[in-house]
């Protein structure tokens, strides 16, 4: 069972909608997917068309409490970032090895560092939302910084909300293309579908299946779907449609 | 979406509309000063040392324009006319392979005073 870490530099740059979508795509593509929330207060729900009260079962939870949307199995495991057997707990889940036959998408809260490299050391992508504001781009010198060569051999990063009506959009997006060359694996554009889709409590793919950024973020599962099936030793880059 | 905008995108027969000409000349784009702070930090030379190092990553489809695409072109794709927002066609000039060699492009633009 491959992992795919979900986390980017800043928050609201719309990692969240990335971990939902990513699950739904690759469960659309035949993989048998849980999601899991780590953060103390997370919205993965409303992607899934669930009202604010649904909590989410821990991730060792029994069957019969499975929260299950479209095959996706939704869970949370919010004591991750003090929990130093999390990492073991997963492996002993088997989440580790390559394959399709079950997959982890681990939604990872922006200020969780520390755990996020923790994870990304076990997983066969890292998945990093980003947007094209000047703030966010502030923060990749550090970013980079923190993760090194090592930490970042598995990022492929994805530009979010993206408006290229916007000549700074246009700008920020070209910076980060050249920047992170076929790394970038997809961008989303910007699309007042999706919160209106949470404001429905409906699934974006129900509420606009029209929706660009639902087909450019069905792309990028399509992107990343290959790394299911690599091992980390010899990973294999998502394929870039980020032209 | 608002029920305007879908009557007219079934008028037009299509299920996604966007914005595609820009004028974003390269001559005239003034250089966000943060963008050149950023390209000034060595720290993102990061990324590029994955892939100089041969630390990662086979790519398995990776469009080799994409790759090669210059830092003139950074700005001037938008001149071009696109025909789906997914796939433009970068003009392919001479290649910049890392960030450190963007910048070093970006120092020679700036001392003949071209950006």
């Amino acid at each position: 069972m491959p992992m795919i870490v979900c986390h980017g530099p800043k928050g609201g740059t719309g990692n969240t909608f990335v971990a939902a979508h990513l699950a739904m795509g690759l469960s659309a593509q035949g993989a048998d997917v849980t999601v899991v929330s780590v953060a103390a207060r997370d919205t993965l729900p409303l992607h899934f068309g669930l009202t604010p009260a649904i909590a989410l079962p821990a991730l060792t939870a029994p069957a019969d409490e499975a929260v299950l949307v479209g095959g996706i199995n939704l869970r949370s495991w919010r004591r991750a970032p003090e929990d130093l057997d999390f990492v073991p707990m997963l492996n002993d889940l088997g989440y580790f090895q390559p394959g399709k036959d079950r997959v982890l998408v681990v939604d990872v809260p922006s200020s969780e560092t520390r755990l996020a490299r923790r994870l990304i050391d076990h997983a066969c992508a890292h998945v990093c939302t980003i947007n094209a504001q000047p703030d966010t781009l502030a923060l990749l010198p550090q970013a980079f910084g923190e993760a090194g060569i090592e930490g970042l051999a598995r990022t492929a990063f994805v530009i979010n909300a993206l408006d290229e009506t916007r000549r700074l959009g246009r700008h920020g997006s070209a910076f980060i293309r050249e920047l992170a060359g076929p790394r970038l694996i997809g961008r989303i554009r910007m699309d007042e579908a999706v919160p209106e889709s949470i404001a429905t409590l409906q699934m974006l793919s129900r509420y606009a299946p029209a929706s660009v950024a639902l087909s450019d973020v069905q792309q990028i599962a399509e992107a990343i779907a290959p790394t299911l099936d690599s091992t980390s030793a010899a990973w294999i880059a998502p394929v870039s449609r980020a032209a | 979406m608002r029920i305007d905008a879908r009557n007219l995108l079934d008028r037009l027969g299509r299920n996604e509309f966007a914005y595609k000409e820009f004028e974003d000349r390269f001559s005239d784009l003034e250089l966000w000063p943060i963008l050149e702070a950023l390209l000034r930090d060595p720290r993102l030379q990061t990324l590029d040392q994955t892939v100089t190092d041969g630390t990662v990553p086979e790519t398995e489809t990776v469009d080799p324009e994409l790759a090669a695409e210059p830092l003139k072109n950074l700005f001037s794709r938008y001149e071009q006319q696109s025909v789906s927002p997914s796939i433009a066609k970068p003009v392919v000039e001479e290649p910049v392979r890392d960030v450190r060699a963007m910048l070093r492009h970006l120092s020679d633009l700036g001392a003949r005073g071209e950006i």
